[in-house]
């Protein structure tokens, strides 16, 4: 509803040219009064100028009227609603973008985040297994360390048993040998016997 | 009684003389002026109330000759014309039924006058023919030889039948259903009048419809080119 004034007054003009022209020749038809004074009790006369000529004025006023109070006012309100839905319409599809960017970029974030994830644990789990397999490899060291140190001392151990059964060897086949013989034995029979004493004994210990 | 001041001087404006009729006519226009003002005055983005009503009225209105108006500019153009059109005829035909109408000096129902009729019909004739000039030039002259120029003297037949038909149409209608309710009212006061009353309120609608219908239809047609 665009204000069109020019065309209406175009159409009054028309109008009110023609209702005095035509009131014109009436009058100069001689019939002026005719028209304004009808007789009571009977139907309204026809073509009573100033009727036409108020209602047509009246009419047009009344337009003025509801342009000023009805038409302007609601065509604003109608384009200020309109703006309004538009304006909220563009802000709805702004915000749809702008939730499906983030959709988007939550879903990619997510992704790399799994992948993040899965490497994390790819990694946690290959270092574990490293340390693992250091452990294993460092508890068989510290075994086969202690295993081989028992084993030497075994056999220090034996060695040593070994040298103090000789010993005790020698002191019993010496005190054994004095008291069966009763007699002194020189130094060199002494070294003998021993000798033969342990090398018997050690055949026999071994 | 009922035809007592349909046509009388009510007073003296200067030298012009004012009809009882053209007083009601001012109280129509001062009612839908007031309604209108405080419909729009404080106009909210969602519509209430007042606002709501006459909104939808007009809206109605405009999306109504919309449809008869095939061209869409002309439509914006014409529609306030038309939806006064309606609004005024639609009071103007209403205000015969407030009890006092036609008795009381200077409430006079307007439409019930063919000098009233005949000047809204004067108007949408002399509409007619500036919409079909501005929207289709000297090519609207064009209608008056069409199809064939001996067809001229039917086609100004025509225009001179179009305003006279929308004059005494909507001046039968409303004269008719105003005299048969005052003798309705003479003869049986209770009662039977209130039937015809519901009636002549559907007929105050159909003919306000009717007449910017029709002037709708004639100002779409000369946009249109089609006359």
């Amino acid at each position: 509803m665009k204000r069109n004034k020019w065309v209406y007054l175009s159409v009054l003009l028309l109008t009110t040219v023609l209702v005095m022209g035509f009131a014109t020749f009436c009058m100069a038809a001689g019939d002026a009064s005719a028209p304004v004074e009808a007789p009571r009790g009977m139907p309204p006369a026809f073509g009573n100028l100033y009727v036409i000529g108020w209602t047509a004025v009246n009419f047009f006023i009344l337009l003025a009227i509801l342009y000023k109070f009805a038409y302007n006012p609601i065509n604003n309100m109608m384009e200020q609603r309109t703006n309004s839905i538009e304006s909220n319409l563009r802000h709805a599809e702004e915000v749809r973008t702008e939730v499906e960017q983030m959709r988007k970029e939550a879903q990619t974030n997510l992704s790399e985040s799994r992948k993040e994830a899965q490497d994390i644990v790819a990694k946690s789990t290959k270092a574990a297994e490293n340390v693992k397999n250091e452990m294993i490899a460092k508890a068989n060291e510290e075994a086969a360390s202690i295993k081989n140190k028992a084993h030497a001392e075994i056999v220090a151990a034996t060695e040593q048993a070994k040298m103090e059964l000789r010993d005790s060897a020698v002191t019993l086949a010496i005190i054994a040998a004095e008291r069966v013989l009763s007699r002194a034995i020189t130094s060199d029979d002494h070294k003998k016997m021993v000798r033969e004493f342990i090398d018997e004994a050690g055949d026999l210990l071994c | 009684m009922i035809f007592a001041m349909w046509d009388e001087v009510m007073f003296y404006l200067g030298p012009i003389p004012v009809d009882h009729i053209i007083v009601t006519e001012w109280l129509v226009i001062v009612f839908i002026g007031v309604i209108a003002y405080l419909a729009t005055r404080n106009m909210q983005i969602v519509p209430r109330g007042l606002q709501n009503l006459f909104e939808s009225l007009v809206i109605w209105t405009y999306d109504f000759f919309s449809q008869v108006i095939e061209k869409e500019n002309a439509a914006r153009k014409w529609a306030p014309l038309l939806s006064t059109f309606f609004i005024f005829i639609l009071v103007c035909n209403l205000s015969g039924l407030i009890p006092g109408a036609a008795h009381i000096g200077g409430f006079q129902p307007p439409t019930s006058n063919w000098n009233v009729t005949m000047t809204l019909a004067l108007i949408t004739f002399f509409a007619v023919h500036v919409s079909g000039i501005m929207e289709n030039k000297l090519h609207y002259f064009a209608h008056f030889i069409s199809p064939s120029p001996l067809m001229l003297p039917l086609n100004l037949v025509e225009e001179v039948a179009r305003p006279l038909s929308l004059t005494i149409r909507l001046f039968g209608n409303i004269f008719g259903k105003e005299v048969v309710l005052g003798f309705l009212l003479f003869l049986a006061p209770f009662f039977l009048p209130a039937i015809f009353l519901a009636l002549a309120v559907l007929l105050s609608v159909i003919q306000a419809v009717v007449f910017t219908m029709l002037s709708a239809s004639y100002i779409g047609a000369s946009t249109s080119g089609g006359h």
